[in-house]
């Protein structure tokens, strides 16, 4: 893994096996990711990748192999995990504020603490005009940013992103992207992204790994040396674009 | 904020068509009784319900109490009976909703007195605390709960599964979740309860007020069925549509100011 030596490995996922009963979803899985990298995955449709981000994230438990975060099993409890699932997680019952807040409140983050990191991170995603508002009155896109700096709000230690932007149009994930990408330079989280769009893909990460068909494997890794800010016109994205496509074929 | 309320008029029609069913029904039955139809014995007309109900106010006779200790009465009777089924009903709903070992304690013991009809109860409960409130009250208490329970159950258990994950990976303990999620979550359903719930214990108390009582409004009905006197009958029954219909819509106003309070 040429492209997490000079970092510190953060992460470490050794021989993830998920079966349900003789369904073989998730075939010896291994992988490290480093401190502050962006790490995507992408693969063919239903080759289990949200089998694969539950069973990281805890929320189903593993057949065999674990993953460790610091050297250490990860647990929800102790570690600092964040989830964005493909649909907004909004509590209809809290403010926007309030739910960006929700993170920090069960890991009981100091008040004074929590009101500054809240003004921060409301204030990079753009939503500090929303704050008061209920999440019936704002627009989806505005509901997956509440998750999206939720998530960060918590300095995970691994920030876990399953296709977040994909029930969103083309402009406005464009948009999220970019944002994405600015705050997760400037909070240097460890991001894993889940997503079966190519582009958005290589647009956004450090590194791809590419699973193959159910059940899933490391098929490929492929580095995205790129500087930023990137184009999606940029003739050497575009190669690693078709380069990713032809691992992922499965016609 | 941008919202604005948009008042819809409600056609003529609509609020002319109540106003004529109801002259329409009492005026069809003031001329059946004054036409002798049917005989007196039998039905009163509404002007004499009227006029009872004037009398009433003011004359303790035939029955023994006024018609304000009979509506108190019943009021207290059902309002201590509804309370007592909120406080255990919806707690009990709740946790039966979340925690395994709640329900699996519960659910069997709560299916099995759910069917029995809260009037069954009345013998056993005259034995144990004669006529006094305590036993209307029990009676009241068992018919109430039962809503309770099942829609505090059932308001939890549709909690939107991806919040509860969602709550999970940060790391939230089960009582965490409980409290943070699916209380909130439970809340339209535990409202709806309030409704049905009162529906319940106002009918129930009637019942046992009918078999065991001596004051209240189903005890005037028992009492007009005695002395033969169809005009009490009528203004007991009448008087138990109102005070309901009054305390539906107290109900509703709190219930709306509440689900108002949380936006959803």
């Amino acid at each position: 893994m040429d492209g997490s030596e000079a970092r510190k490995t953060k992460i470490e996922v050794r021989n993830l096996t998920k079966r349900f009963g003789d369904l073989l979803v998730l075939d010896e899985i291994s992988f490290n990711v480093g401190e502050g990298e962006f790490l995507s995955i992408v693969g063919p449709t239903g080759c289990g990748k949200t089998t694969f981000l539950n069973t990281l994230s805890k929320l189903i438990p593993s057949t065999a192999g674990d993953i460790f975060i610091d050297g250490e099993i990860a647990d929800p409890k102790k570690h600092h995990l964040s989830f964005v699932f493909q649909e907004p997680t909004c509590m209809p019952w809290r403010t926007v504020r309030e739910n960006v807040a929700y993170g920090m409140e069960v890991k009981h983050v100091p008040k004074v603490e929590m009101e500054k990191k809240l003004d921060q991170i409301m204030g990079m995603v753009g939503l500090s005009d929303c704050a008061g508002l209920y999440p019936n009155q704002i627009s989806a896109s505005m509901l997956q940013r509440i998750a999206v700096a939720r998530a960060f709000a918590v300095n995970p230690d691994l920030l876990l992103m399953d296709e977040p932007y994909g029930q969103l149009d083309v402009k406005l994930r464009y948009y999220l992207e970019d944002e994405l990408v600015r705050l997760w330079e400037h909070l240097k989280s460890t991001v894993i992204f889940v997503t079966h769009n190519i582009e958005e893909a290589v647009y956004i990460s450090e590194r791809i790994l590419i699973l193959s068909n159910k059940p899933a494997k490391i098929k490929a890794e492929v580095k995205v040396d790129l500087p930023r800010p990137r184009s999606l016109i940029d003739p050497r994205l575009v190669e690693i674009r078709k380069e990713v496509t032809e691992l992922i074929r499965w016609w | 904020m941008a919202y604005e309320q948009v008042k819809v008029k409600t056609p003529l029609i609509l609020r002319l068509l109540p106003i004529l069913s109801i002259i329409t029904f009492f005026g069809t039955w003031q001329l059946v009784v004054d036409w002798e139809i049917v005989p007196s014995t039998m039905l009163a007309s509404p002007i004499q319900i009227f006029q009872l109900f004037l009398v009433k106010w003011t004359e303790v006779n035939p029955d023994g109490a006024l018609l304000s200790q009979h509506i108190w009465t019943s009021v207290q009777e059902a309002f201590t009976g509804y309370l007592l089924a909120l406080l255990v009903g919806i707690p009990l709903g709740l946790a039966m909703g979340w925690f395994i070992v709640v329900e699996g304690l519960s659910r069997p013991i709560f299916e099995m007195i759910r069917p029995i009809p809260p009037v069954a109860w009345i013998p056993l409960v005259i034995f144990w605390f004669g006529i006094g409130i305590s036993g209307k009250v029990f009676i009241i208490w068992i018919g109430g709960i039962v809503p309770c329970v099942i829609n505090s159950y059932e308001g939890v258990r549709m909690t939107n599964p991806t919040l509860i994950q969602m709550a999970r990976t940060y790391g939230a303990t089960d009582w965490q979740i409980f409290k943070q999620i699916c209380i909130p979550s439970a809340l339209p359903m535990v409202f709806g309860a309030l409704q049905i719930a009162l529906a319940c214990c106002w009918t129930n108390l009637v019942a046992a007020e009918l078999l065991a009582a001596d004051v209240g409004l189903g005890f005037l009905i028992t009492m007009g069925r005695k002395l033969a006197l169809p005009d009490m009958v009528l203004l007991g029954m009448i008087m138990i549509g109102l005070t309901g219909v009054v305390i539906g819509v107290v109900i509703n106003y709190f219930e709306k100011r509440l689900l108002a309070g949380i936006r959803r």
